[in-house]
């Protein structure tokens, strides 16, 4: 029985400009099992971005190209489709939530006719029947249905990010891709929409991309976890292993980066130096430069995927010959 | 105990807009001693960025009091006042606009040294820029580069150089790590750590992150719609917070752990609007707790235990 939702094999994407080429996605392989959410955790400019957006097909060409890899969705390559073919996908199979509520919507058309148009378009209903499934969208996500009338500037941050989560899922996808939803928003605005996206999760046993920076938003509402760093996945795992088995040293480093709520005395370990330049990527592993464990072969050799247990892996040179090698704490 | 560097007394600032008076700071009062952090923190306009303006008059009071070592800053006329900015300096949110795009590395920190004055000498200021780089840990062969040519880590510490570059004891620091990635922002607090204990430096740390200011800070204010409704130390605050706004934002911070689950605490609704405000506690509308008195009274600040501060009618001293 296949139950992946997606998968995407030896992704790569390059970006080419006047000032030569940038390697956003080095050969990336993600899947998603039904009803499951997978953390997408990176640093600016790790490519995060860039991969959700290739499973719409909406990476911006020129300059941006996927060079090679196949992304299937429910076992259908997409890359084969026709634009015409896409546009179905898009909103329909897959929706995507954008980070910042405050430029995803339309100014000057009301909310309910922007919650409408994605259910007129994707299902076979009348203008009318459209509208009525807005309004009750427009309730789920806890927005009263008489607002439908206004518009977005008459919401405030956190409800417009309501109205794009009511767009996202009035069509029942099946993959939802969430990049960054809460970060513009305030830490109990927060709290309220990460609890409406996991209960609706759950009623529409949907699957889930999320895209973010924050290791807590993660801990919350993921179930397996994926540290991206210059283009590559460099650990990946269940939510238990990557938290409680960190391998990779760029990981430990992110987790000691985050000031300790609950231990205030604690001293931030900050990961030395910054991200590569992308248009320049080092021989070797990329993050070797900025690595306290760095070995000769780091700045030679690209790490191979090292398997830990069966979900569990890490692409780091450290553990080719000693599974068992302990990070210092 | 420490000398008081700064109070503030019954700080107000208004704005009038079309749809009436918009009380932005409405009654703040808190004071620092020298060397420590005082965490300002609170949801977007809770009024925290407007506070520190208003304690830099980089916007006028509206009322109340500001004392920098007990001189009474809203009297100062505005020779004196420029004076005083050399001891008092500002670190803003957002490193990519609040530099010159036009001004190399070298003469965005030399700027205030050559209005203020203070090293008439080229060759010496030209030293000293070389000093402040390497204090913030700026490599030299940056001096020549152009903001946009660096990230957004390298950008806020020429930030924080440029807030050094005077005599710098007091300094408002306004979401300084908030556009920064988790690496960086670790960076530069430990930086500004580092600054603080080696310039004897006293911060008003204002952000929405609290495990960024329990980190950083000695006292914490939390401010919700203008007003402080909760003030304690650090430590304090968030072992034993009582306000049921304090008890809810602190149980929203997504932890990046999981084996100690804390139980959220999902507040109703939204921060209400600033404008006009009714005379009742300003977040009864969105608290579990609401009591009748809470919608016919405005709280006042309490201490409830010692040196600990509640504006809440459920706790009374």
């Amino acid at each position: 029985m296949n139950n992946k939702v997606l998968e995407i094999e030896n992704l790569r994407i390059q970006y080419v400009t006047d000032d030569g080429t940038v390697e956003a996605v080095n050969g990336i392989n993600i899947c998603i099992d039904k009803g499951k959410t997978l953390g997408l955790v990176g640093e600016t400019g790790a490519g995060k971005t860039t991969t959700a957006l290739s499973i719409l097909r909406l990476i911006p060409h020129p300059p941006g190209k996927v060079v090679s890899g196949f992304i299937k969705l429910e076992g259908l390559n997409i890359m084969d489709l026709s634009e015409k073919e896409m546009e179905k996908i898009r909103g329909g199979e897959v929706s995507m939530i954008f980070q910042d509520p405050m430029t995803a919507l339309n100014p000057v058309i009301c909310v309910g006719d922007q919650i409408a148009e994605a259910i007129h378009i994707h299902q076979n209903v009348t203008q009318e029947q459209a509208r009525q499934k807005a309004k009750e969208m427009l309730e789920m996500v806890g927005i009263p249905g008489a607002r439908m009338e206004e518009y977005p500037h008459q919401f405030s941050g956190g409800m417009k990010q309501r109205v794009i989560i009511a767009i996202a899922l009035s069509c029942s996808p099946k993959l939802l891709i969430a990049d960054e939803p809460t970060t513009a928003l305030d830490v109990t605005i927060q709290a309220q929409v990460l609890e409406l996206m996991k209960e609706l999760k759950e009623k529409f046993q949907m699957s889930m991309l999320m895209i973010t920076h924050d290791l807590g938003v993660v801990a919350e509402v993921c179930d397996e976890v994926a540290i991206m760093y210059a283009g590559r996945i460099v650990e990946q795992g269940t939510l238990i292993e990557i938290f409680t088995n960190t391998k990779h040293p760029y990981t430990q480093g992110l987790f000691h980066s985050i000031p300790n709520i609950d231990d205030r005395k604690a001293k931030l370990i900050p990961i030395k130096g910054l991200m590569s330049d992308p248009y320049n990527l080092p021989k070797g592993c990329s993050f070797c430069n900025r690595c306290n464990y760095a070995m000769t072969i780091c700045e030679t050799q690209k790490p191979e995927k090292i398997e830990i247990s069966d979900t569990h892996f890490v692409a780091c040179h450290l553990y080719k010959d000693n599974l068992d090698f302990q990070l210092r704490q | 105990m420490g000398e008081k560097l700064l109070e503030v007394k019954n700080l107000k600032k208004y704005f009038h807009t079309p749809k009436g008076l918009l009380h932005a700071v409405d009654d703040v009062s808190f004071s620092i001693e020298q060397g420590k952090t005082l965490g300002l923190v609170g949801e977007s306009g809770c009024g925290k960025s407007t506070t520190g303006r208003v304690i830099l008059r980089l916007l006028e009071a509206t009322d109340g009091d500001i004392y920098y070592k007990g001189q009474k800053i809203r009297d100062l006329n505005s020779n004196e006042m420029r004076n005083l900015r050399k001891e008092i300096q500002i670190i803003f949110q957002d490193p990519f606009s609040s530099l010159d795009p036009r001004m190399t590395v070298s003469e965005i920190i030399e700027e205030p040294i050559r209005l203020h004055k203070l090293i008439t000498n080229k060759n010496e200021r030209f030293e000293r820029v070389l000093e402040l780089m390497e204090l913030v840990g700026l490599s030299e062969r940056l001096i020549n580069t152009y903001p946009h040519e660096l990230d957004g880590g390298r950008r806020q510490r020429i930030g924080i150089a440029r807030a050094l570059s005077l005599n710098t004891k007091f300094i408002v620091c306004d979401e300084p790590v908030s556009a920064l990635d988790v690496s960086i922002q670790a960076q530069i607090l430990n930086l500004m750590k580092e600054l603080q204990a080696q310039l004897g430096l006293t911060y008003i740390f204002i952000t929405h992150d609290l495990s960024v200011v329990n980190h950083f800070s000695d006292d914490i204010a939390v401010m919700y719609l203008g007003k402080i409704i909760e003030k304690a130390s650090a430590e304090e605050l968030f072992n034993n917070p009582i306000h049921p706004y304090t008890k809810a934002l602190l149980s929203a911070i997504p932890r990046p752990t999981i084996d100690k689950k804390v139980k959220k605490i999902i507040l109703k609704g939204e921060i209400t609007s600033p404008i006009n405000p009714e005379c009742n506690c300003r977040f009864a509308n969105r608290c579990n707790f609401t009591e009748e008195i809470c919608k016919m009274k405005e709280p006042s600040l309490e201490e409830v235990i010692s040196n600990h501060f509640v504006r809440c009618h459920l706790f009374k001293g």
